[in-house]
């Protein structure tokens, strides 16, 4: 409450800019944005919309940043960006997707050369609308050089977009009140897309906490689930939920046929360095149980039965590694995704068909390795609208 | 209670003259002094050369600045020479507006960061002086450097790293110091600096290519009053407008109900408060 005061002030000496917006809305109209690019029309009328959700990582491909543990760097060339943002427009033009959503794409920040990377994608795609909510918007954040910072959730469609809208997620409340001022705000990107003869169809883009140690990554999934139940349009909810699949129950003691124990690993990911433990960017328990409810009332994209059981089976769907494939670990170990936190869900009455993670060439054609363009793989499928 | 302190202050001022204009091409005599918390400590160590030096960061970043008059009378006209080391209060700086660079050796390189400036000063009126400046500090790299311009909020912040991080901060402007009386003094100031660009990003001894661009123009404007205080001593409280661009952005709506997102420069007002004590 004492930093009240001095955050107004300093709103005041920025003339009207925030230095750390606070984002106090719960629920708001976002821009919707518009290709300058001639792109070619969808198909009129669909009845199923393939569909893509990707963390892409501000652009940076597989720069390991600070935080990271695994690189010191804070900053990225205009060309290091503009090369990595053209190899992921070429991996989503060759999907072609009728909706891209995306986490971790960024809007004038210092780190990524200030680029405007929806704006990037609306050009050098086949999607022809786009909306950008943003979740960190700070004039400076004065952290390891990190600086100005516009980050947020983007949803592409090559439908228009007749509504754009940013819902506002629970904060972390186990941050000293300096840092949590200028840490991001979580919140979620809502789209109505005009599919053409009165058929309309809601996206929601999703990105939840990583590093919370008080539970709010756990409300913010909750608050996912209300929504979507509460939805009354088609909906289709994609992104990077830094949640693992429920096949199993933390909760549940080992040994017991709920324990995870075999089943699914929960800590000791082969990306963790040991240097990150005891820091803000330690990796807290993972704790799928928060899942099950999507599992039970949802259509996912992988269902627990595809994803299987322990981690032979299941790292064919991994989708997040911190570590890239040309680094190591500390036990000489070569980065590789090994785990799962990305996912697509649709309502059980629609259907899904074609669905995967693009981990890497081959996947649908495409010819682009996808762990070298991002630390999350891109989860794909077509959805069945009915 | 203000009041009465206030009372006090300006009571026990001398009244017979103004306080003399600041940061104009005069020179004082030997032995005149002034020292601010934020303004630099000034020492006239023969008639017609200054010492300067700014205290409050003078252990971290060693700094001084000689003032020498090359003409006197109506129209006067001053030198300015000077140093500054940085590097040490650069890298106090680490982790927040730097790196820290935990796990390579990069870091904020050792530089000398000369200063040169010229001042030419003329009275009107009785007490009210002019005067129009030019000056430009610039890096001299000592070893490799890892450190890239601050982009901060705050411009008046950009401009004291800008030539360390930038590699030169130049600038031209001009003041007007106006006697309101024998106690206050109105003063205006406006500048234009240009700094370095952003240069190119250097990480682990590789150059790995050019930061994204921003205008290198800052524009600033200072609206101030001093009121003089006990014999030879002032406040000063003000404020200082800057226009700069830090990669702001902002979303303009069109017609057609979509957006377009175009970069835009930001706005600083900054109050400004100091207190000056000088002899004589």
């Amino acid at each position: 409450m004492r930093l009240l005061p001095l955050g107004l002030a300093l709103a005041t000496l920025t003339a009207c800019e925030w230095v750390a917006d606070p984002m106090t809305y719960t629920r708001e109209d976002v821009p919707r944005f518009k290709s300058k690019a001639e792109h070619p029309a969808p198909a009129a009328n669909p009845t199923a919309l393939k569909v893509m959700a990707w963390n892409v990582k501000y652009g940076a491909c597989r720069v390991d940043f600070w935080f990271d543990f695994w690189g010191d760097r804070t900053q990225l060339t205009t060309t290091e960006v503009t090369d990595c943002l053209t190899k992921i427009a070429a991996l989503v033009r060759k999907y072609d997707p009728d909706v891209l959503i995306t986490e971790e794409i960024e809007v004038g920040s210092k780190r990524s050369a200030y680029v405007d990377m929806p704006r990037f994608l609306l050009e050098n795609t086949n999607l022809s609308y786009a909306m950008y909510a943003a979740t960190w918007d700070s004039s400076y954040v004065p952290s390891d050089g990190v600086g100005r910072v516009n980050l947020g959730n983007a949803i592409h469609s090559r439908y228009p977009i007749v509504k754009a809208e940013r819902i506002r997620q629970a904060d972390r409340t186990d941050q000293d009140p300096l840092t949590a001022t200028f840490y991001l705000k979580r919140g979620i990107a809502r789209a109505e897309l005009d599919l053409g003869g009165g058929r309309t169809v809601a996206i929601y883009g999703v990105h939840t906490e990583a590093y919370d140690q008080d539970g709010t990554k756990q409300k913010q999934i909750k608050q996912l689930y209300d929504l979507a139940k509460a939805e009354s349009l088609p909906w289709m909810m994609g992104g990077d939920f830094n949640e693992l699949p429920p096949v199993c129950d933390e909760r549940a003691d080992a040994g017991t046929p709920e324990g995870c124990e075999g089943k699914l690993r929960l800590k000791g990911f082969l990306d963790e360095r040991a240097s990150a433990s005891g820091t803000q960017f330690e990796q807290p328990p993972y704790t799928p149980s928060v899942m099950k409810p999507f599992y039970d009332d949802f259509s996912p994209s992988i269902t627990l039965a595809r994803y299987g059981i322990g981690e032979a089976a299941q790292q064919r769907y991994f989708t997040h590694s911190v570590l890239g494939p040309d680094g190591k670990n500390d036990e000489g170990v070569p980065g590789n995704w090994n785990r799962t936190l990305d996912y697509l869900f649709i309502r059980q009455s629609d259907a899904w068909r074609d669905t995967d993670v693009v981990q890497g060439p081959g996947v649908f054609g495409i010819t682009q390795d996808a762990i070298r363009l991002s630390d999350h793989a891109p989860v794909v499928g077509t959805w069945e609208l009915r | 209670m203000k009041t009465a302190l206030l009372s006090v202050l300006l009571a026990s001022a001398v009244l017979a003259a103004p306080r003399p204009a600041r940061d104009t091409a005069d020179v004082g005599k030997q032995g005149d002094y002034s020292v601010g918390i934020f303004n630099p400590l000034r020492i006239a160590i023969v008639d017609g050369i200054e010492l300067e030096a700014n205290p409050l960061v003078f252990f971290v970043a060693p700094n001084v600045n000689a003032r020498f008059r090359l003409l006197g009378g109506p129209l006067r006209l001053t030198a300015e020479a000077g140093l500054s080391v940085p590097t040490f209060g650069l890298r106090l700086m680490k982790g927040f507006f730097f790196p820290s660079w935990a796990t390579t050796p990069n870091d904020i390189g050792w530089m000398v960061v000369p200063r040169v400036g010229v001042l030419l000063s003329g009275t009107v009126l009785e007490h009210s002086v002019w005067t129009a400046r030019a000056d430009a500090a610039f890096r001299v790299p000592l070893g490799p450097n890892s450190a890239t311009p601050l982009n901060s909020f705050v411009a008046p912040l950009d401009l004291l790293l800008a030539a360390p991080l930038t590699g030169v901060c130049a600038r031209v402007g001009g003041a007007y110091d106006h006697a309101l009386g024998d106690t206050l003094r109105l003063r205006g100031e406006a500048n234009l600096f240009v700094t370095g660009g952003q240069g190119n990003l250097t990480f682990s001894g590789a150059n790995l290519g050019a930061l994204a661009p921003l205008s290198q123009l800052i524009v600033t404007a200072h609206l101030g009053l001093d009121i003089a205080v006990f014999k030879q001593s002032r406040v000063t409280v003000g404020v200082l407008f800057a226009n700069f661009d830090n990669g702001r952005t902002q979303v303009v709506a069109g017609a057609d109900g979509f957006s377009d997102r175009v970069r835009v420069r930001s706005n600083n007002f900054l109050p400004t408060l100091d207190y000056i004590w000088a002899g004589f």
